[in-house]
């Protein structure tokens, strides 16, 4: 069949997956609430804290007084813990706006620049004024790190030592955090979801096979059905992030096109492993025991409610290679801090890397079902 | 008679959780063009399985199909806009109407849209779902589901309609409307091909019957001789004398 023809019998196909979903009142409703009643309550009601966060410290003191400092930083442990609060990489001559973009890059959570002049003020009781940049889209581990440095130099030198901390991307609350990840756990759990009901529900009602008997191919089908999840998740984004910045104030400094650009990468992937799951569940109880089975670690280990600078090692490696963790980490950087393609274009290049993998076995497996 | 439909030592083997079940066994026949052709057997004797063969969406272990003087395995493409399928699982969307139903099937199988729209009306008449062509299919009870499957493999004007049990489970009288329409779209040319466990339906309706049993084909001839070869007062005890008398699984 040619291009033309297959493209037509998606479009045809797309057209009854949306009077389908539509209609189903008991399913929509909840695919638009459920995110913004968990934006409410986990950002409302939660905290945390962190370790083995990296720091950079930039230290132009030409003295030694600094060193003390540096040290008293590097070797904290938080009272109930058991790890180092920090981990350090020292610099020298770097300038302030450099330091934002390793913020903006992701490199450090937070850059504290020591002035050429601190031993010398130390020393002569004079009063010193010290920076603390911060990652304030992450503003659960900002918050830590700016509460612990208050509480240092509060102890350590007297008074005289101040501490100067300009907000990077303007004032952050925990919601600006989370608003981004929920919006990509959303699309993915919902893709998955409806994927369900469009491919193993058919499939129980006996029309997928009744499909299949016309003259349409299977990718016809598949094309038909991906459309109308991009449109669908597209606009489910849009109408939530909408909802989030009139409803509860959230930020959106960046731009609408790159999450756009991320959220289509992201459902492409959540799509073929809704499919992959399809083929290999028999029927929708089964589809929805595996398919939990995939969201809960997706929703709890990829840092969408906590920064992963918090977690258990273990528990880091499974985010790196659940999907969720990098588009996490896009829609932040574009939305919280309002960065461009540059600072995306790694966790795009691995989503895509998961949205090609996921895609294609979804096909295969797909394919290979009524041979 | 020409052949539209020839099957040749077809087979097909199923591997499910390491078992190997062979549903179809070296099976060869024609079906002839403008004839109404039946199926009959036990459960699991392998009717449906050899009707997917023939309609394409499965393919075979081994022999050959050709319909319309197309090879099954690779000209489906071919094949599937003339044959029109009444699957045995009923396969309606609950959550569309009667005519979204038939339109897709229309759309899918690209008939353009005015024709279609004149179709819809005139089939829905024909079955007397008129008056509920805007009700979700949900709410349809068994007979009226039936009759809707029914219009829809036929909303292209197939050449060629494959019925798998187009009547288990209905009353009397939905029993009687299906038969006139096969032989109504048997009067206007068409071949009709379907299964059935209904030994009187097959009997009145059909000009030849396919007596399959445990994936073989034990029998094929007009219902008068089948009764003759094998002594037999009724189809219903050339069934159970070519096929045995235990129940299957
Ligand atoms: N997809 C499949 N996987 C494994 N086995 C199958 C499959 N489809 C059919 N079978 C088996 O093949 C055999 C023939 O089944 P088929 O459905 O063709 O029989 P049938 O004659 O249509 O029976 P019925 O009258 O009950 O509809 C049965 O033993 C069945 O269990
Ligand atoms: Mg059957």
């Amino acid at each position: 069949m040619d291009i033309k023809t297959e493209i037509r019998k998606s479009w045809i196909i797309m057209i009854k997956e949306f009077k389908q979903i539509l209609r189903k009142k008991a399913f929509m409703i909840p695919l638009f609430l459920f995110p913004i009643v968990m934006i409410i309550f986990f950002g409302y009601g939660m905290g945390g804290t962190v370790k083995n966060v990296d720091i950079l410290v930039i230290n132009d003191d030409t003295g030694t007084a600094s060193s003390a400092l540096v040290q008293e930083i590097g070797t904290f442990i938080p009272k109930y813990g058991d790890v180092k609060m920090f981990s350090i990489i020292y610099t020298k001559d770097m300038g302030q706006s450099e330091a934002e973009k390793k913020i903006d890059a992701g490199l450090y959570k937070a850059v504290l620049i020591i002035p050429p002049d601190y031993s010398e003020r130390v020393a002569r009781n004079e009063s010193v004024t010290l920076t603390l940049l911060t990652d304030s889209s992450d503003t659960t581990s900002s918050g830590i790190i700016i509460s612990f440095m208050k509480q240092l130099f509060a102890g350590t030198s007297g008074s005289l030592v101040t501490l100067n901390i300009p907000d990077i991307y303007g004032k952050l609350q925990y919601i600006d955090f989370l608003t981004p990840a929920v919006i990509a756990l959303t699309v993915f759990i919902g893709t998955i979801q409806t994927m369900g009901y469009a491919i193993a529900g058919e499939r129980q009602d006996g029309t997928l096979v009744r499909i299949m008997m016309t003259p349409v191919s299977r990718g016809a089908v598949i094309l038909g059905k991906t459309l109308h999840q991009l449109i669908l998740q597209l606009a489910r984004a849009v109408v939530l992030i909408i909802g989030a910045i009139l409803l509860l104030g959230v930020k959106m400094n960046g731009s609408w096109l790159l999450v756009a650009l991320v959220l289509i990468i992201f459902t492409f992937g959540a799509v073929g492993l809704g499919i992959a799951i399809s083929a290999v569940s028999e029927d929708m109880i089964s589809f929805q025991a595996i398919s939990m089975l995939v969201a809960f670690p997706s929703m709890f280990a990829t840092g969408v409610f906590y920064p992963l600078s918090s977690v258990p090692d273990w528990m880091r490696w499974i985010a790196y290679i659940v999907p969720l963790t990098y588009a996490n980490d896009a829609m932040r950087t574009i939305m919280v801090k309002g960065q461009g393609l540059a600072f995306i274009a790694n966790d795009l290049m691995i989503l895509l890397f998961f949205a090609i993998f996921y895609f294609g076995l979804g096909v295969y497996l797909f394919r290979r079902e009524a041979a | 008679m020409e052949p539209i439909i020839e099957v040749r030592n077809l087979s097909k083997v199923f591997k499910s959780r390491g078992r190997r079940i062979t549903a179809v066994d070296d099976v060869s026949f024609d079906v002839f063009n403008g004839e109404i052709f039946s199926m009959i057997g036990p459960n699991g004797a392998g009717k449906s399985t050899t009707f997917a063969m023939m309609t394409t969406l499965i393919k075979p272990t081994g022999g050959k199909i050709k319909v319309a003087g197309f090879d099954a395995e690779n000209e489906d493409d071919r094949i599937r806009p003339i044959i029109g399928i009444v699957p045995q699982k009923l396969s309606l969307y609950p959550d569309l109407t009667a005519r979204e139903n038939l339109e897709l099937m229309g759309n899918l199988y690209d008939v353009p849209k005015k024709v279609m729209e004149e179709r819809i009306e005139y089939y829905l008449k024909l079955v007397n779902l008129e008056n509920h062509a805007d009700r979700f299919t949900g709410g349809f009870s068994g007979g009226m589901k039936q009759r809707l499957s029914v219009i829809s493999a036929v909303i292209h004007d197939p050449q060629i309609i494959f019925w798998d049990e187009p009547t288990t489970g209905l009353d009397p009288q939905t029993r009687q409307a299906i038969w006139k329409l096969a032989r109504k779209f048997n009067s206007e040319g068409k071949t009709l091909i379907f299964s059935t466990h209904y030994m009187d339906e097959a009997d009145k309706l059909c000009d030849r019957v396919a007596v399959m049993n445990a994936g073989k084909l034990m029998a094929l001839d007009t219902p008068e001789n089948l009764k003759k070869t094998t002594n037999s007062a009724t189809l219903e005890d050339v069934f159970i004398h070519l096929t045995g008398e235990e129940i299957r699984d």
